[in-house]
């Protein structure tokens, strides 16, 4: 990819990390910096049939990335059990089309420890 | 329902938080773009982000195109149901009277939202390259399903613009000074 500057490396981020309350881990910082894009997933207080449309979505996206070597990864928020409802629906989306859930940091709010996980991934095929 | 309260949502496209989404030889940077986010960052703007049409529908491989290239009933279908999501998330923050502004990128055959490509001479050999590529006046596929789709919730009124660096002369200064007027553009208009 002459001239191109992706970075194939993918990190799907729950919404309260891509739009952190004030003082919060800004997912979208962390990711900047370790060269991952992100898709970002539903707010939890959508509603169902919004948040459901967006995850499967997200599942379809995901699909082209993961069977053309992309890293995915994906970062949730510990302890949020609106977030445990909607990682168990995208895992089904993913299911529905032939994939598990991509490897998963489930943060307790630490930027370092987000970016460590991020920098520990191996090198994308894609990317080979 | 969160308890934060910002003064807009900013509903963005795709490719500006994921350059793994645009054509081979498109991405900027390895993923998020960052004077965009850093602007609503500042403003303290929420951030949504579109669907990438042309990502979900024509795959990682596909070769530059222009609007006629894409404009057929089944992609518009394709958009069509994407922006009902998107719409759908919209509502959602104008029912709780929170401002939304669309911001798309100039130029795409899909988001444009002032500025997107055209040519009856596209097809074929793909053999066109960069000068070759003929911009005109106008929105993308998405940007119309996003509008036609927003007008029937009788959401007509949501504000848009586009990011421009897929733009020849790409000016971020002006760019900034732009999309900084838009957020602070009354509602309505």
């Amino acid at each position: 990819m002459e001239g191109d500057a992706r970075g194939f490396r993918i990190a799907v981020c729950a919404d309260a990390l891509v739009n952190p309350e004030p003082g919060g881990l800004d997912a979208l910082e962390v990711c900047r910096r370790t060269g991952f894009g992100v898709m970002q997933l539903p707010a939890t207080w959508y509603p169902d049939d919004v948040a459901a449309a967006w995850l499967e979505q997200v599942a379809e996206q995901l699909d082209e990335y993961l069977r053309h070597g992309y890293d995915v990864v994906l970062v949730t928020r510990a302890g949020d059990p609106a977030g445990e409802q909607q990682r168990v629906a995208l895992g089904a989306a993913l299911r529905a089309i032939g994939h598990d859930l991509p490897p998963e940091h489930a943060s307790e709010g630490d930027a370092d420890a987000l970016e460590e996980f991020l920098r520990s991934r191996p090198v994308p095929s894609a990317a080979r | 329902m969160t308890d934060s309260n910002p003064p807009g949502v900013a509903f963005v496209a795709h490719c500006l938080l994921n350059q793994n989404s645009k054509t081979d030889g498109g991405a900027r940077c390895p993923g998020i773009y960052s004077p965009l986010v850093d602007l609503l960052r500042e403003r303290g703007w929420r951030i949504e982000q579109m669907p990438c049409p042309e990502h979900a529908f024509l795959g990682m491989h596909r070769f530059w195109l222009v609007k006629d290239q894409a404009d057929t009933l089944a992609f518009r279908r394709h958009c069509r149901r994407q922006a009902k999501v998107v719409a759908g998330a919209i509502a959602v923050h104008v029912e709780r009277g929170t401002d939304v502004v669309v911001i798309g990128v100039e130029g795409s055959p899909s988001m444009g939202v002032r500025i997107t490509s055209s040519s009856a001479d596209w097809g074929g050999r793909p053999d066109k390259g960069d000068d070759d590529y003929p911009l005109v006046p106008g929105r993308g596929i998405f940007s119309e399903e996003l509008v036609a789709e927003l007008a029937e919730r009788g959401l007509g009124d949501v504000r848009a613009s586009g990011i421009e660096h897929q733009l020849p002369d790409y000016d971020e200064a002006a760019e900034r000074e732009q999309i900084s007027a838009l957020l602070e553009q009354p509602r309505g208009r």
